[in-house]
């Protein structure tokens, strides 16, 4: 390297002390995000492994008309299964794996912003996946379909303990996905090497940063339906169940609240590797690169408006889906910028078909059609005919096989001699590229016309009624097809980890910075960084004499970074937003029709009341004992602090004390929409003041042994906002809860 | 009463309006030399005249809950906005009060109206009193003013980085499709005013009912749909608007530091 290069601001003093660990605890306990993002994508294909091979059984027992083959109980189990764990188990984490090893080295940074939340995220992965997994022991495993649809998610319908495993899994991994989005958020804004501005960040980078909003805005509300299915069948209440007087639409709206954003949480990676992996086999950078990521930020946008479209079969009456129609339509346009953006990067360049290339334009292809095919379920007249039906099936595939399984692959390759040091081999790739593509267009084209040909989905067999038979057949063999370039693709990456050709630093001759480091990367990843002046700078530095436009800066948020810690507790307060919201709305609806027994009326207003002061005024003291920190004066922060506890303190246990009261009366979880709604909601904030007074007593702990004299003090400034949240979270629970009532 | 009927004959005559509207038009050029965005405050005053004059405005007074949510949106997003646009490229903001350009103030502004005028007593007392109903309309116009104020004042260092702006339009968005979410799916009738319109006195509510076939349960909806979805494709342009801004300025000649 020459010595016009810039060192990296923490490496001197990094490189000292790190050094590699070795042996098999090391990976147990490692908080490195290389070794973090190694282990999720291993976690990922295993699971994908066990998805498959349920993904298989599913096409035996289609294979053939009226078969015999699992009977419908273990189909169902299957169908269930699969659905979760290719979602959760084995995309998400993946996804997860990739953004963990690249994102952090495409933007020059030494790890992610919160190693050990990382390692945390990452665990929650394959302890919910052996939850998950666990109910097949405990009397079968859930079979209610990967929507859990209600009321058939409830006790009376699916006693069986699977559907709680279910739940607990999820609610396990969403949390995990939560922490995932907070930590790739924080380490975008704060953890960029100088001079890599928001504007210079590469598309794989930029749209997992914008991918994280949806990520954690998205994910709570899901948490939320599934706290509220687990109330109902644990504590037998009934928000989902029609006949306790709850609403099973209700939860369709909060699934699909959080499910149609998932298919962006999912797709916007992929549109990532596509963007990275387009350009540098097409020799040629981006076409529009603003497009590209504007149109990621639309989309975003987008996802979380239109999730009423997967419930036109419902019923919800013509108003509600024209309005739905027209703005599911929209999201064709920040898509088909994106394709476009794509092809035209192809037009003219020097393609280079390498096993990513090929992956990648593959994806493209079957991502075009599986566009085409949405776009045809946006309009709700067609949509009633084909929702039910294989043609569904076949559209999803496409986006989840087509579009994201496809990019992943392409991604592996594409980054597999930086993880290993190592080539994959390309006659082997090319070997499960051209079983992958067959399998994959033979299993799913056919399943469009089966659609149109009237197949329900969701049935563990079917009639021998013409044209049935053969077409199942053929999706069989295709999907065997697949699992033989499964095979392969495994077989390859272990040979290629052990023999593969030695890769160097930057085998494919990509400009990012992710390439800029040995392979694979020291543990401090870089040793030197060359010099950022726009959005490839391997290409400038390869190339002094015609370097890229310099993309310049102009705002100051560019190139400055905020707190960590306050940049974290804020994207956290975000999604928790997400996720009272749905319980506020939640109370809202099930309480706006007054019914039998207790109501709001019950509530003690002026107690409460009381009890609400001193949870407010514990606002001003935490803001008291801020200033107080900040000039210096020690002793009166404690104080302060002291202070906020015991008011935080007096407001639990007055809660506790009209719970009291409540179960004095009578009053259960169970007893009527109502009390659900009120404990739920109530409950849960109860839970998050505990949350906080935990993490106050923590502080009390670290200033009365003098850690917040030498007046740094992020983590009092941050638990101070969260505490802040967490009281006007009250005053809007206090409101809709307690006042309203006397309003109306 | 007809549709085309109504159409012709719907339109409402109010000379302090119109009176209010001729004065700003006049008064403009004689307060800013600069005249270059004069055309964005004609439309704006275009704008504000068909919303409040037009048969939007009788449908929306008393007959029409959807009719008033047109209403409401364009009097607080379309016409503030453009008058934001309308002013001269130089003129700072910055001298009014030190609060008005912190901008969660603006965000609440343009939140709260939204969230303020549909308790379901203020919103039956607006249709029902016409000093109310006064005094809704002005205060729309405002808090408008106030939200668009942090996006589009017309000194680029008065607004928002692009970034920011974004955030700032897209919680906006979520807040107030939360209210529309509230009002389409809520069993109870949000603004009960509607459901039985006091007077009648162009016979047009069978017209409505039947011909229109729009029910008070309807309406609602539509009301809550408006503020759900379109509402929300206002705030996207803007963020698109945005977007392109912070894009915009990325191809700058200007040698970046290397440190």
């Amino acid at each position: 390297m020459s010595p016009n290069v810039s060192a990296h601001p923490h490496s001197v003093a990094i490189a000292a002390e790190a050094e590699p660990e070795r042996g098999m605890l090391s990976w147990v306990t490692t908080v490195d995000h290389k070794r973090i993002g190694i282990l999720y994508m291993l976690t990922s294909l295993v699971f994908f492994v066990v998805g498959g091979i349920e993904a298989l059984f599913i096409r035996l027992q289609l294979a053939v008309p009226n078969s015999t083959f699992v009977g419908p109980d273990t189909y169902n189990m299957l169908f269930t299964m699969h659905g979760t764990t290719m979602i959760f188990l084995v995309a998400m984490p993946m996804l997860f794996g990739l953004a963990n090893y690249v994102l952090p080295l495409q933007i020059g940074a030494r790890d992610m912003a919160f190693p050990r939340l990382n390692a945390f995220s990452f665990w929650l992965v394959p302890f919910g996946g052996v939850l998950l997994h666990f109910s097949y022991f405990s009397g079968g495993a859930p079979s209610m379909g990967w929507f859990a649809y209600a009321p058939l998610s409830e006790l009376p319908y699916s006693s069986q303990a699977g559907v709680d495993y279910w739940a607990l899994s999820l609610l396990v991994l969403g949390i995990g996905s939560v922490a995932t989005g907070i930590n790739l958020i924080v380490t975008v804004l704060t953890q960029r090497a100088p001079n890599m501005t928001l504007r210079r960040l590469p598309l794989f980078s930029w749209m997992m940063f914008v991918n994280s909003f949806i990520l954690i805005l998205a994910l709570p509300v899901l948490n939320a339906g599934l706290a509220m299915l687990l109330i109902d069948r644990q504590l037998g209440a009934g928000f989902f169940l029609p006949s306790a007087g709850g609403s099973a639409i209700m939860w369709q709206h909060i699934f699909w609240a959080f499910g149609h954003p998932e298919v962006y949480i999912v797709a916007l990676p992929a549109f990532g590797i596509l963007s990275e992996v387009i350009p540098v086999f097409s020799r040629k950078p981006i076409f529009g690169y603003e497009f590209v990521a504007g149109s990621t930020v639309a989309i975003a946008f987008l996802s979380l408006l239109v999730w009423a479209h997967h419930m036109f079969t419902l019923g919800l009456g013509h108003t509600v889906e024209l309005f739905f129609v027209a703005s599911s339509l929209l999201i064709a346009i920040p898509t088909g910028v994106k394709v476009l953006n794509w092809s035209a990067t192809l037009y003219g360049g020097r393609i280079k078909l390498d096993t990513p290339m090929l992956f990648c334009i593959a994806a493209l292809v079957q991502f075009l059609l599986a566009g085409l095919t949405g776009v045809s379920h946006a309009v709700a007249a067609l949509d009633w005919q084909t929702k039910n039906s294989y043609y569904l099936v076949a559209h999803f595939h496409f986006v989840f096989v087509g579009l994201i399984v496809f990019a992943i692959l392409g991604a592996v390759h594409y980054w597999f001699p930086k993880t290993t040091g190592r080539m994959m081999s390309e006659k082997l790739g090319k070997w499960s590229f051209w079983l992958m593509t067959i399998g994959f267009n033979l299993t799913f084209i056919i399943q469009h016309f089966l659609g149109l040909a009237g197949m329900p989905r969701r049935i563990y067999t079917y009639p021998d009624l013409p044209g049935w038979g053969w077409m199942n057949m053929v999706s069989t063999v295709g999907a065997f097809f697949m699992g033989a370039a499964s095979l392969v693709f495994v077989w390859n990456l272990w040979i290629s980890r052990r023999k593969g050709r030695i890769a160097g630093d930057n085998p494919w001759h990509a400009w990012t910075l992710e390439w800029a480091t040995s392979s694979p990367p020291p543990v401090e990843n870089f040793n030197f960084l060359p010099p950022i002046r726009s959005r490839r700078p391997l290409w400038d530095f390869a190339n002094p004499d015609r370097p890229d436009p310099v993309v310049g800066t102009k705002w100051k948020m560019e190139t400055s970074s905020p707190e960590k810690n306050h940049a974290s507790v804020v994207a956290f307060i975000f999604s928790e937003t997400g996720f009272f919201a749905v319980l506020i709305l939640a109370y809202l609806y099930y309480t706006a029709k007054p019914g039998s027994g207790p109501s709001g009326h019950d509530l003690d207003l002026l107690k409460t009341g009381l009890f609400s002061v001193c949870l407010f005024a514990s606002s001003f003291t935490i803001w008291r004992a801020e200033v107080s920190q900040h000039h210096g004066r020690n002793h009166a922060m404690i104080a302060w602090l002291a202070l906020t506890i015991v008011l935080g303190g007096i407001f639990i246990v007055g809660q506790g004390l009209e719970y009291w009261g409540l179960f004095e009366s009578g009053v259960r979880v169970n007893s009527n929409l109502f009390s659900t709604a009120f404990f739920t909601l109530t409950g849960f904030h109860g839970l998050h003041v505990c949350a906080g007074l935990i993490a106050l007593l923590v502080l009390l702990g670290l200033a009365c042994a003098g850690d917040f004299k030498n007046g740094h003090a992020p983590g009092l400034k941050a638990i101070g906002l969260y505490w802040h949240f967490v009281d006007v979270v009250w005053i809007l629970v206090f409101s809709v809860v307690y006042l309203l009532p006397h309003l109306r | 009463m007809t549709t085309a009927q109504f159409i012709l004959s719907g339109w409402t005559w109010n000379p302090v309006t119109v009176g209010l509207v001729a004065l700003a038009l006049v008064f403009y050029p004689i307060v800013f030399r600069d005249r270059r965005r004069f055309g964005w405050f004609l439309a704006a005053m275009v704008i504000l005249l068909l919303t409040l004059l037009s048969p939007l405005n009788t449908l929306a007074d008393g007959y029409l809950f959807s009719a008033h949510m047109t209403q409401h949106i364009v009097l607080l997003l379309v016409v503030p906005g453009m008058l934001m646009l309308s002013l001269p490229q130089q003129l700072s903001l910055a001298r009014g009060p030190r609060f008005l350009a912190i901008p969660f103030v603006g965000w609440l502004a343009g939140v709260g109206a939204m969230w303020f005028w549909h308790e379901p007593s203020l919103c039956n007392a607006a249709v029902a009193s016409r000093p109310i109903h006064a005094l809704q309309t002005i205060s729309l116009l405002v808090l408008g003013s106030l939200f668009w104020r942090q996006i589009l004042a017309p000194r680029d260092n008065e607004r928002l980085s692009p970034p920011a702006a974004v955030l700032y339009l897209f919680s906006a968005c979520v807040t107030c499709s939360i209210l529309g979410i509230i009002i389409t799916f809520s069993p109870v009738t949000v603004c009960s005013i509607y459901t039985v319109p006091p007077t009648d006195a162009l016979g047009l509510l069978p017209t409505i009912r039947d011909r229109w076939a729009i029910s008070p349960e309807r309406d609602q909806q539509i009301g809550g749909l408006l503020m759900w979805v379109p509402m929300c494709l206002i705030y996207l342009a803007a963020i698109f608007a945005q977007i392109a801004r912070w894009f915009a300025h990325a191809r700058q000649l200007v040698p970046a530091k290397t440190s």
